[in-house]
């Protein structure tokens, strides 16, 4: 069998599906390929440079955190009428990066979209680490951090139950449902790997860790079959998912009467943003990390290629969704509504919301074109500006709808502090060390999977 | 790369044989008599035919919606470049393009309006709800008849080039075989797709949201949109049905298609019950009155049983009858929850329109059932005349091997 190309891979012909893996590739390249990664005994200077980096904005945002518990949340720039800052705009902003992982690895794996299979993995470590971020922030928000469990609805000697009525609530129990069924995902994935690096281990602790957590994999026939059931089980059990929780954390918003907050399409709305701007974030990951670790043969330009369309039809319907608010705004003839939108568009925060408009509508119209989307520095700059304004879109949102509401006495404006911008820049910190540490001792690519879609284990 | 085996169809009867030859016709016929029939029992309720013109909306949207629903599913293929499609595409194609018919079948609705019989069919057209209604009288710039008829010229027109493109392309490479048809199918989904979402949402906006003038929801495009798709999936499965069990496509359309769709079906189902909640607990919650004004509507005398109803019925009760795997391969299963989504899709529908003619009663009578068949037989007559000039299957469809042996696991 010739070597794959990046031509045959990159194929737009209809009478037959590209392959998905560059190179000659089998199985035991695969797995060299993959394993080479968390075997090798020393990391690369670049990995070492950026760990470092995170590690110390890391330290910055649990030096913030330690700061704001000890000093309570006036150290924030919240204050009345924007109750609301930083923490719940990174808490959405990051719950909202996890998405693009369930999607790939929960949605294309229903749809039988095989190509999924290179990426599924570090897109999924990347929902994990995202929802570890996102959790952060409404924890500390609360003020008296100490007694976060009464966030629980548990009885009680004090009778204290929370209100059942309020999507804070909800939103307690949609992100951990969701981060717990992301992790049992990821990891039930992972075991058959897990196992292949214990087999490969060279090490006493390593061989004793990785098999640990291989759980006694064995690679046999009956193993193989649960292992299938269990997982298309869970792949339907998180579709669901990637739905309801930012639905949920619509709800924070649209359940009230706040002009600009207030609108029925916020659920699905805020859904397609929130891929949207994972699917950002997948590229953002995976252009460098395929250069730096030597999988441009499994993540090839076809993945990347196909992510980008993802970002481009993301984009749209957010799109369509600031389009259907501007005109409802109009028609539904409420002055309030109104001034809501032409105050975003014209009002103290209009760098925002054009700074969000540019970033996410006109921008990812770049990938209409193929060079943008096949070139990976050029789709680097478009992914990251999409991540701004997907910041920007909650700002935006929050912000600028609380700063001026109905009572022009009222209204006010919002300055971040120092310990905001520490602490959603420190956020980044600790979401790039766990997924460098994830890079560096579990299999970055699932070995199984991308096996079974080598063209030679193709029955046909 | 996989290289699919090259079909075998030989023995398969790829064309609509079997229907006698005036079927067309004399549905036709059986159309213009039902509808003649609807207009007279209008006529003798002597209310400027109110009634009529409300059955008539109800029965129009709910086959529109079916043919915009397939319009989505042909788009949608060619976006995704689907190959597991490839032999119920064509059945979509088919009913896609009867939204030509429909532009037709839109000129009563336009001709009443014009008439100004029925000025409250649109309440914005009645100068007693605009001089009542200060957020009636907003609204003129938009809601005007002349705007509103070039509007809806401008969907017809989008949505019956967007039909007749897939259609021809598809149906000429039956004859070519050149590959390339795929290709341009394939990079006009996009734009396809942008001016489908955009049509079908204002559309909705305009012949369902504004009956109620006051009321506006921004979910209320994708409302209509998951009902439509819901519909569609459901009719390509029964029609896929009724060309087996005619006797064609016996071979070419496979378990494994019934079971895509079942799920397709299952899973737009789910999503018409996330957009329906998403829109009804929003109103409820944040209790404001030009909001709650609709469900109010909607949840008072005979109607509250309506939004029950559709609550099981389109909802919960579906969600469990598709679930298991044995209902979505089994023909006979599958059948009967599509003709039951069918039915729950034109409740969902009745619901959208209804409730603002007769907000105490369900009117529920012989003039709609005459309205479903007028619009249903001169529908489908012409979707039978474009089902003959064709093949039922898209013959030489580059991935037609790869939807002819693939298999769900």
């Amino acid at each position: 069998m010739p070597a794959i190309t990046h031509e045959d891979n990159m194929t737009q012909d209809p009478t037959r599906r590209a392959p998905l893996v560059l190179g000659e590739p089998d199985l035991a390249s695969v797995t060299e390929t993959v394993c080479r990664i968390a075997e090798r005994p020393g990391a690369t200077p670049a990995w070492y440079v950026a760990f470092v980096v995170s590690v110390a904005l890391t330290l910055i945002l649990f030096g913030s955190i330690g700061y704001l518990i000890i000093h309570g949340i006036g150290v924030l720039g919240n204050n009345s009428p924007v109750f609301w800052g930083f923490p719940i705009i990174n808490f959405v902003f990051w719950i909202g990066i996890g998405h693009a992982g369930t999607l790939i690895s929960a949605i294309l794996f229903l749809f039988r979209q095989k190509w999924r299979t290179s990426i599924n993995r570090f897109a999924e470590a990347m929902t994990i680490f995202a929802v570890a971020c996102a959790g952060i922030f409404p924890a500390v928000h609360v003020g008296r951090i100490w007694v976060i469990y009464w966030l629980a609805p548990y009885p009680n000697q004090m009778a204290l139950w929370p209100n059942f009525r309020s999507p804070l609530l909800w939103d307690v129990v949609a992100v951990s449902t969701y981060a717990t069924v992301s992790l049992l995902f990821w990891y039930l994935g992972m075991i058959p790997d897990l196992a292949t690096l214990r087999d490969r281990a060279t090490t006493k602790p390593r061989s004793i860790l990785y098999g640990l957590f291989a759980l006694g994999w064995r690679g046999s026939a009956s193993q193989w079959h649960r292992f299938e059931t269990a997982y298309l089980l869970l792949a339907a059990l998180a579709t669901p998912l990637v739905l309801s929780v930012h639905s949920v954390v619509s709800f924070d918003f649209a359940v009230a009467q706040l002009p600009g907050w207030h609108t029925t399409i916020f659920p699905p709305y805020f859904v397609a943003g929130a891929i949207f701007s994972g699917c950002a974030m997948v590229v953002t990951l995976a252009v460098p990390a395929r250069a730096i670790f030597g999988l441009k043969s499994l993540i090839t330009m076809r993945h990347l290629d196909n992510m980008n369309k993802l970002i481009l039809g993301t984009s749209m319907l957010v799109a369509y969704a600031y389009m259907v608010e501007w005109f409802m705004a109009w028609y539904g003839g409420n002055p309030k509504e109104i001034f809501a939108f032409v105050n975003r568009a014209l009002g103290p925060y209009a760098w925002g919301y054009w700074l969000m408009v540019l970033c996410n509508v006109v921008v990812p119209q770049l990938f209409w074109f193929k060079k943008w989307r096949t070139t990976p520095w050029l789709m680097l700059i478009v992914a990251i500006l999409v991540n701004v304004g997907m910041w920007m879109e909650r700002f935006v949102i929050i912000v600028a709808s609380l700063s001026r509401d109905f009572l022009p006495s009222s209204w006010g404006m919002f300055k971040p502090t120092s310990i905001d911008i520490l602490m959603m820049i420190g956020s980044f910190g600790l979401f790039f060390t766990l997924f460098l540490l994830f890079c560096r001792f579990l299999p970055v690519v699932a070995m199984a999977e991308v096996k079974a879609v080598l063209p030679t284990r193709d029955p046909r | 790369m996989p290289e699919y085996p090259t079909p075998n169809l030989d023995n398969d009867q790829v064309r609509l044989v079997g229907l006698p030859r005036g079927t067309s016709g004399v549905l036709m016929l059986i159309g213009l008599v039902a509808l003649a029939i609807a207009v007279a029992l209008g006529w003798r309720r002597d209310d400027q035919l109110r009634a009529f013109s409300a059955s008539y909306l109800v029965n129009y949207t709910f086959f529109l919606s079916i043919a915009l629903g397939a319009l989505f599913f042909v788009a949608l293929q060619h976006l995704v470049r689907a190959g597991w499609s490839v032999t119920v595409r064509r059945s979509a194609e088919i009913l896609a393009t009867g939204v030509v018919y429909l532009a037709v079948l839109f000129l009563p609705i336009l001709a009443i309006m014009l008439l100004g019989w029925t000025s409250p069919y649109f309440k914005w057209l009645d100068p007693q709800t605009i001089a009542d209604s200060h957020l009636a009288r907003e609204k003129l710039v938009y809601l005007n008849l002349p705007f509103f008829t070039v509007r809806a010229v401008f969907y017809f027109l989008v949505w019956g080039l967007l039909a007749r493109f897939f259609f021809k392309q598809s149906t000429s490479q039956d004859t070519s075989g050149d590959p390339m048809l795929t290709r341009h199918m394939e990079k006009a989904a996009p734009v396809a797709m942008i001016l489908f979402g955009l049509t079908i949402t204002f559309a909705s906006f305009d012949w369902l949201m504004s009956l109620e003038p006051a009321w506006f929801s921004t979910i209320f495009g994708v409302y209509f949109f998951a009902g439509a798709v819901v519909g569609a999936l459901a009719a390509l499965i029964l029609l896929a049905l009724a060309l087996q069990a005619g006797g064609v496509v016996r071979r070419a359309i496979t378990v494994e298609h019934y079971h895509d769709l079942g799920k397709l079906l299952l899973g737009f189902v789910v999503f018409w019950g996330y957009i329906a909640f998403s829109q009804y607990m929003l109103v409820w919650y944040a209790n404001i009155p030009e909001e709650t004004v609709w469900y109010l509507a909607r949840q008072t005398g005979p109607w509250t049983w309506v939004s029950v109803g559709l609550l099981f019925g389109h909802l919960l009760i579906p969600f469990l009858g598709l679930l298991p795997r044995v209902v979505k391969r089994r023909k006979m299963l599958l059948g009967v929850w599509a003709t039951w989504m069918l039915v729950a899709h034109w409740v969902d529908i009745y619901w959208l329109v209804m409730p603002t003619f007769a907000p105490r009663h369900l009117p529920f009578g012989l003039l709609d059932i005459c309205c479903l068949a007028a619009v249903g037989c001169m529908f489908f007559a012409g979707v039978i005349r474009t089902a003959r000039r064709c093949a039922l299957i898209p013959l030489k469809d580059p991935r037609l091997g790869e939807s002819l042996t693939f298999e769900n696991f």
